[in-house]
């Protein structure tokens, strides 16, 4: 039986309609795993789930068929049994359990390779496991240890460099000119997808005040009122965060935004120079301008003003392929992090099996023996000398004799959770891992 | 003694360049982005050691030559750098400062090289009071415009790689630009009102027997009051006219290359 597995289905195994019927929120997580907990079946289990998987990492504790068994606690919560077939389910035993947990928290194996939010995700998931106490020594150490392989694929590689959508390229050029976008003002001239996604991503980045111009005025009322609602703290948006007007009010406007997103299906340019270049001239700071339209809103020639950054549809896909392709380059050197990683924490684990920690346990008292015979046997005869190493020896043997049994016993029949965490009390106890760092170097 | 220093002399550029090879790695692999250099300080310690011990050894500070100041400069640039960073835990701009540290101290230690122990023939009035008043605010000066000059370039660099939709590495490894704008503009400021203090104790320095009005003083008067016009008017730009951040990191760029400038002749006149 393996120490550690993990069943799930993700976006490279099933389609979304399959996916959301697995899909689990907070609290149906939380009762999927309490309802774990209350049985013998799983040792320890976290679960993770988001919209492109839902996988339950286990240290079983029985031979059950782990898949039937969960998939009956996710039928209890939701009330029907998921549609999915045995077949779109992965399973992964050991070290190859391990190897998916790291891909995963390093976004290796997300449908954006490098996208920020599964580390995320995977905390709210150990969390949750944590509060419904379905974790122990394994899947806590395993749990902890993928968050530092996500920490240092993320530092130490471009996998998650970069914007990798247009909406997001804006905040990243925002990120460029302005070192925080707290205080600063949006203003969305018509109301496109895209560009009403790029405003989103902004106000969610920071942008604490937000300004939507359109022909229709009760339309940028609407789109004020709710984009305000969603992403700026609720009082503010009542107070005077969120503000709409009309097109004609924009050379008004424009002199108090730091960023402006412009995406009206006008067929004339609707930011002109003649209205806005001396109002841009004279104004205090820089202003990014995130032209999404096509045919475009703005006068190419704003752009020639010093304190302008224009940027138009083009260019934002031209940074965000850019930026794909940097991360594409990046996967080998964030995949041979994750297999090194995966190597390290199978030394781990293989030092935490009872035989190599007798051995250690062993070595580490007949050292601290010879210490002490060689520090006090001087002062004796040869017999009394022997005598004594006799004595320390029989000693040492008898405070050891507990321990071992107990050591033996758990390898023999305790679950590996518990054999995890008595064997790492004990290394903890006589500070075993320093010793056997010591003997390795 | 007089080994140690030579070996000093030629240890200290190579110090500066394991640095700069260091921080490049940094801004170009982005190896170790937010990690404190121990190195660094180890240098700045190395150099402050150097010049102690020559000063000890020559009988004076060594601050009376454009090469000797050159050295003083170089690590009072790592130096400064050295705190920012400590207190910024930033080390991407590093590698931009301290190659400014190893130009200093490159050109020092070549100019030096051979007569590094021996002492120069320095008159009292250069290592009196009048000189300390006005070779403090200098060194203060020259360091803080030197940093004006690098983070006005970045800032300008950067400001143009935007505006032209370049996405290099520049884009992806410089800090905003309303973060480079200010520093240069407050490293421009200091650097003003300590060389103001600088050029107004000057005159007093050369009354009170702390110098002749040779070519390399007539050189460094004309070359300061060209710079100080320079940043003068960048100030008042900015006050008055609302100058933008490219236009004051434009003059900061320009002003260093004439404090350069006036090392350099300085330096070749003595």
């Amino acid at each position: 039986m393996a120490e550690l597995s993990v069943i799930g289905i993700s976006h490279q195994t099933a389609q979304v309609e399959v996916r959301e019927g697995l899909a689990l929120a907070s609290d149906e997580a939380a009762r999927v795993l309490a309802g774990i907990r209350a049985e013998n079946v799983f040792d320890e289990a976290l679960l993770l789930s988001t919209c492109n998987r839902t996988e339950v990492y286990f240290v079983p504790r029985t031979e059950a068929d782990p898949l039937a068994y969960f998939l009956d606690h996710v039928a209890r919560v939701k009330g029907v049994r998921p549609a999915a077939g045995a077949d779109i389910f992965y399973r992964r035993d050991d070290a190859d359990a391990v190897r998916h947990l790291f891909r995963v928290a390093a976004s290796l194996g997300s449908q954006i390779v490098g996208e920020h939010e599964i580390l995320g995700q995977v905390k709210d998931a150990y969390r949750l496991a944590v509060e419904a106490r379905t974790t122990s020594a394994l899947l806590n150490k395993l749990t902890h240890w993928a968050f530092r392989v996500g920490k240092r694929v993320r530092t130490e590689t471009d996998l998650g460099a970069g914007s990798a959508s247009v909406a997001a390229a804006a905040v990243d050029l925002a990120r460029h000119i302005f070192s925080s976008l707290e205080g600063k003002t949006v203003l969305l001239v018509g109301a496109g997808q895209t560009a009403e996604a790029a405003a989103r991503v902004l106000l969610g980045s920071g942008a604490d005040r937000l300004i939507v111009a359109n022909r229709t005025l009760h339309r940028a009322q609407q789109l004020a009122y709710d984009l305000a609602h969603e992403t700026i703290d609720r009082a503010a948006a009542d107070r005077a965060a969120a503000e709409a007007v009309g097109l004609d009010a924009i050379p008004e406007t424009i002199a108090k935004a730091d960023l402006v997103i412009t995406s009206t299906a006008s067929e004339e340019p609707v930011l002109t120079w003649r209205d806005l270049a001396e109002v841009l001239r004279t104004r205090r700071g820089a202003v990014l301008i995130v032209d999404i339209a096509v045919p475009r809103d703005v006068d190419a020639r704003l752009g020639s003003l010093d304190n302008v950054y224009l940027y138009n549809i083009d260019d934002l896909d031209r940074l965000v392929r850019r930026n794909l392709e940097r991360r594409r380059q990046d996967i080998p050197k964030a995949e041979a992090i994750v297999e090194y990683e995966v190597g390290r924490f199978g030394r781990w684990l293989a030092s935490r099996q009872a035989a190599p920690t007798i051995r250690l346990l062993q070595q580490h008292l007949a050292t601290i023996q010879k210490k002490h015979i060689d520090r006090y046997g001087k002062q004796f005869s040869q017999a009394d000398r022997t005598q004594l190493e006799q004595f320390t020896q029989a000693m040492c043997k008898q405070i050891l004799h507990t321990p071992l049994a107990m050591l033996k016993e758990l390898s023999a029949d305790a679950a590996p959770s518990e054999r995890l965490a008595a064997v790492d009390l004990v290394r903890r106890l006589f500070d075993l891992d320093a010793l056997e760092e010591d003997q390795a170097s | 003694m007089a080994d140690l220093l030579a070996i000093g002399n030629w240890l200290l550029p190579l110090l500066y360049l394991v640095l700069l090879v260091d921080y490049g790695a940094t801004f170009f692999l982005r190896m170790r982005t937010d990690a404190r250099s121990p190195y660094l300080v180890v240098v700045v310690a190395a150099h402050l050691a150097f010049l102690v011990l020559r000063g000890v050894h020559i009988g004076y500070p060594p601050v009376t030559n454009a090469w000797e100041i050159t050295s003083v400069l170089a690590l009072a640039t790592a130096g400064v750098y050295a705190w920012v960073e400590l207190a910024n835990r930033d080390r991407r701009t590093g590698v931009f400062v301290l190659l400014l540290a190893f130009l200093f101290q490159y050109t020092s230690s070549m100019l030096l090289a051979g007569r590094v122990a021996e002492p120069s023939e320095v008159s009292p009035g250069a290592v009196g009071m009048w000189a300390r008043l006005h070779v403090v605010p200098a060194l203060v000066a020259y360091t803080a415009l030197a940093f004006a000059g690098v983070y006005g370039l970045l800032y300008l660099l950067e400001h143009r790689g935007l505006r032209r939709h370049r996405f290099g590495v520049l884009f992806d490894r410089l800090p905003p630009l309303d973060v480079l704008g200010p520093m240069a503009w407050h490293a421009l400021l200091t650097g003003f009102v300590t060389m103001t203090v600088a050029i107004a104790v000057a005159p007093l320095l050369l009354g009170n027997g702390g110098g002749e009005m040779t070519a390399k003083v007539i050189s460094k008067i004309i070359a300061g009051s060209v710079a100080w016009v320079v940043y003068a008017v960048a100030i008042l730009g900015r006050w008055l006219g609302k100058w933008p951040a490219s236009r004051i990191s434009t003059i900061a760029v320009a002003g260093f290359i004439v404090v350069m400038a006036l090392l350099t002749v300085s330096g070749l006149l003595s």
